[in-house]
């Protein structure tokens, strides 16, 4: 149970992760790869903020500006330097990892002393069961753990409430045209360049956020902690979309939230059974490539209406 | 009023892909004038028009619209003072998007973008009014995605989108060409009437003669990026397609010669 909820809640903290993805490679069409430099990012400002005793929110928050500004300086690359948008991303990701060297001072933060957003929850669990363990149908639970699990999935609906929100505004409706056409929303006068650097700049904004909440929830900030989640991002994105379709954004942002979670069910489940941890990444990447690769494989062998003649 | 002087714009310059694709135009359009813009391939029509749009900036001359000098602002800073229709049908609408949310990004052409909620009560009740008096059964759709649409009706669409807020200008690049002819005649018919309507001053680049003669005051007609005729008042109403006909044979005359006098220059001099 408790490796259940452990994964509930790191499938919960890494779908804002997704939602990241989903702006830079679904709004946008453009796999940003800052994101494996700016998760790292938001962990390490957190977590050297709260060892030096910040409190735990304005130190999370710091960390996803952190990656805010890692996703702009991407975006700024891109559009005003004309640099393909693929390298762009690489190169502030290698920066990064330097940059996160620096900010860390090591290669690895613990924060097992330092009080964080996971020990308020975990204090408020306790406090609300008044013990140690609550009963949730019948399984003895940590009351720390479930209340953990609660606050991450109020946070995460709410996160992905106001992007849903955000995309409807005019700013935002803007940004899905300069994904969906620039040379449309150029004609009606919005400034795309700027559109495509706010746009990076929000996604990884919520990719940092999750690198702040889960180096918080796991106990430590590692420099290479970074390796591969846009790729885990992507596959979450995936998922999502085989689950409830892209019709409407709305259902595109809860399929995401879904399909972290799911993803990392699945991945919990595997490792439960033996699979080795090394093979991980490998197995995330097939998987990404057999989801971009089947649809139009399998669309060949699909039989075609034969046109009249 | 729009007012061009010297306009220059060389593409690729110093290569051999070195195109001099307008070479001194020169050229006042009144308000509310409807000018046609004819010639033939690379004569440099398609262009002037994105030179006026900002597509680029040009080598030489200015652009004044409405009272601004235009010459240096960026292509989405002149949207403010202009309506774009594309010659390819896709290129005007944001196709993922819903037909509301493209209406709504049109209706804040020139306006700050801001947190406001984008599909705001009083853009639906006229935008659903509007629609409908297109008879294309639309009104009932504008939660579909736009991209679902025909060529033609996004092509009307677009229409309404430019001039949703009335333009200081409003350009056509060939906006009917790659519509089948029934579309491309009740796109050319709303293009009309919203321009009799709202005496909107009109750029329409058109390789149709029948729709040269029939619509607008006024004819340019470019060649090598320059402006040789400009047909107006009487004598724009007299025409007919034979005379605009006539005129495209002098000019292809004039190129043949051009030619067979570099011919001729070769062999005496080289």
């Amino acid at each position: 149970m408790t490796l259940l909820i452990g994964a509930l809640i790191i499938g919960l903290i890494l779908s804002l992760l997704a939602l990241g993805v989903l702006v830079s490679f679904r709004i946008f069409s453009m796999p940003d790869i800052t994101t494996d430099g700016s998760i790292t990012l938001g962990a390490s400002i957190a977590a050297i903020l709260l060892v030096k005793g910040v409190n735990p929110i304005f130190a999370t928050a710091a960390g996803a500006l952190g990656g805010a500004a890692a996703g702009a300086v991407t975006g700024i690359l891109h559009t005003k330097f004309k640099i393909n948008s693929l390298l762009a991303g690489i190169l502030v990701m290698t920066a990064l990892y330097s940059v996160n060297l620096h900010v860390m001072g090591r290669s690895n933060v613990p924060l097992m002393q330092a009080t964080t957003v996971a020990s308020y929850g975990e204090k408020l669990g306790e406090w609300l069961a008044g013990g140690k363990t609550i009963h949730i149908f019948g399984w003895p639970v940590g009351a720390a753990d479930a209340a953990v699990l609660f606050l991450a999935l109020l946070f995460t609906s709410a996160a992905g409430a106001a992007m849903f929100a955000f995309f409807r505004t005019q700013l935002g409706t803007a940004m899905r045209a300069t994904g969906d056409n620039p040379q449309m929303i150029r004609a009606l006068g919005a400034n795309v360049e700027l559109n495509i650097i706010l746009g990076l700049a929000l996604s990884n904004g919520f990719v940092a956020l999750a690198g702040a909440l889960l180096a918080q929830y796991q106990g430590f900030a590692d420099a290479q902690m970074g390796i591969g989640m846009v790729v885990w991002g992507l596959a979450s994105v995936i998922i999502g979309e085989a689950l409830t379709g892209t019709r409407s954004l709305g259902l595109t942002i809860v399929g995401t939230i879904m399909g972290s979670v799911l993803f990392r069910l699945l991945v919990a489940i595997a490792l439960r059974w033996g699979l080795n941890p090394n093979d991980l990444k490998l197995i995330t990447a097939l998987f990404v490539f057999a989801a971009l690769v089947l649809p139009g494989f399998l669309d060949r062998f699909k039989p075609r209406p034969t046109s009249a003649t | 009023m729009l007012a061009l002087s010297g306009i220059r714009k060389t593409f690729n310059p110093g290569t051999v892909n070195e195109v001099r694709a307008l070479q001194g135009v020169d050229l006042t359009i009144e308000p509310g004038s409807f000018v046609i813009v004819l010639g033939m391939n690379g004569s440099g029509k398609s262009t002037l028009l994105n030179a006026v749009a900002g597509s680029f900036y040009v080598d030489e001359g200015s652009i004044r619209l409405a009272n601004h000098d235009v010459t240096k602002w960026p292509e989405h800073k002149r949207a403010k003072l202009i309506g774009r229709v594309f010659q390819n049908p896709f290129s005007g609408t944001a196709p993922t998007m819903s037909i509301a949310e493209n209406f709504a990004l049109a209706s804040r052409r020139g306006h700050a973008r801001g947190l406001g909620w984008a599909l705001s009560p009083h853009l639906m009740k006229p935008l659903r009014e509007r629609i409908a008096t297109l008879k294309m059964g639309l009104e009932g759709r504008l939660d579909n995605a736009i991209g679902s649409l025909s060529g033609g009706q996004r092509q009307a669409l677009t229409l309404l989108m430019a001039t949703w807020l009335k333009p200081e200008l409003l350009l056509l690049d060939e906006h009917t060409a790659a519509l089948d002819p029934k579309s491309a005649d009740q796109v050319i018919q709303l293009s009309d009437e919203v321009i009799q309507r709202d005496k909107l001053t009109t750029l329409m680049v058109t390789h149709s003669m029948q729709q040269a003669v029939s619509l607008g005051d006024r004819i340019i007609m470019m060649h090598r990026g320059r402006v040789l005729h400009d047909i107006r008042g009487a004598e724009k109403k007299r025409l007919r397609p034979e005379d605009l006909l006539d005129r495209f044979d002098e000019v292809r005359r004039r190129e043949l010669l051009d030619e067979s006098a570099a011919a001729m220059l070769n062999e005496l001099y080289i």
